[in-house]
């Protein structure tokens, strides 16, 4: 991957397939949105970095005392552009009732899920990058295609706010969702669109943890230690407001 | 995670640090935690400077492996917070059922603007 050679730094071979995929996978047509779309949400997220917008409802005391309206490229609806800035810009501050605004303008549970994990995963992706003092890599072309529209049958709105698949109610058609029934809620957070939630962990494993070893304190993967790691993501998570 | 990894490491460590303006400092037995700390905290900012000044600062004392998993790990919980966030998912049993109220109270999680809408669910 080029932008990873011109840093000069050697980056693991996981992390070069696991970006790799990750761009290959927005620009295919996912579950609900075509390619078009998915990257479409891509280049959203890279402009609500500057967005006036965001960067004043970031900085008010509630993100909704500030009128205004968000500088969208263009090629997504408003309800999208709404929902790609604020999990990009502000997302400690979402709320049940701003999720239901989004849903109120025509976007259905299953879109958002695919939107919020491309957008998580971009982040991700360009974190990295930047982190690293690479240039971002350049958007894909989108692939033609339909979205399968797979629903899993067992997924329903209970435990957050989105419909989820829990373990017990997972299904052969489902394609691999969990390794346990054991499962903190963030793997299951995407999960009412399958292939979302592979895609998903596909890439933040190999930024992280594998599913498996997260729990286990002793095993040592990476070049910092384990307490290192934590401090970094407890960081990260705090600056952002986040209480999971 | 961050005070089950260090217990596990038998290290002291001053949670609480994780909220503070200053950040994770090196009062404690995580090797250059206080700089990995100021790491994180740039790239969340997206202050290209300071990550730059900070990247050659963690490769010459870490290592350039370990800045990139440093790196790794930043963007990771970039993804993480996202999901966990836009998906209300409940965040009471978070970290294993770990991070009970008292723990949100004394590390300070408990004034983020989200721990008035309740567990999210």
């Amino acid at each position: 991957m080029k932008v990873f050679e011109d840093t000069g730094l050697t980056i693991r071979d996981d992390l070069k397939t696991a970006h790799t995929r990750a761009w290959e996978g927005i620009s295919r047509a996912g579950t609900w949105l075509t390619g078009e779309r998915r990257v479409a949400v891509s280049a959203e997220v890279r402009n609500a970095l500057t967005c006036d917008y965001c960067r004043a409802q970031k900085e008010a005391l509630s993100p909704n005392a500030v009128a205004g309206k968000h500088t969208g490229l263009g090629d997504l609806s408003p309800a999208e552009v709404e929902a790609v800035h604020r999990i990009t810009s502000d997302p400690g501050r979402l709320s049940e009732d701003w999720y239901q605004s989004i849903i109120s303008q025509g976007l259905s549970p299953e879109e958002y899920i695919e939107l919020a994990g491309q957008v998580a995963i971009t982040m991700m992706a360009d974190t990295f990058t930047f982190g690293i003092g690479a240039a971002d890599h350049p958007l894909p072309a989108p692939q033609g295609g339909e979205p399968s529209r797979y629903r899993p049958p067992g997924a329903k709105k209970d435990a957050a706010w989105v419909p989820i698949t829990e373990p017990d109610d997972a299904v052969e058609e489902d394609g691999d969702l969990y390794r346990s029934n054991k499962v903190a809620y963030i793997q299951r957070a995407l999960s009412g669109v399958p292939d979302t939630k592979r895609d998903y962990w596909q890439i933040a494993e190999a930024h992280y943890l594998p599913n498996g070893a997260v729990r286990d304190f002793e095993i040592d993967l990476r070049a910092i230690s384990r307490p290192q790691i934590e401090v970094i993501a407890a960081r990260v998570s705090a600056l952002h407001q986040c209480l999971y | 995670m961050l005070r089950e990894s260090s217990t596990a490491g038998e290290m002291d460590v001053d949670i609480t640090e994780v909220t503070q303006d200053a950040g994770v400092s090196n009062d404690n037995d995580i090797a250059a935690a206080g700089l990995l700390s100021d790491f994180a905290e740039a790239v969340v900012r997206r202050d290209a400077d300071e990550t730059a000044r900070l990247r050659t600062r963690v490769i010459s004392e870490l290592g350039e492996a370990a800045f990139v998993d440093a790196a790794a790990t930043a963007a990771a919980f970039h993804g993480f917070v996202r999901v966990a966030d836009s998906t209300g998912i409940p965040h009471s049993n978070a970290a294993g059922g770990q991070d009970s109220l008292a723990l949100q109270h004394e590390v300070g999680i408990d004034q983020f603007y989200a721990a008035s809408l309740g567990d999210r669910g």
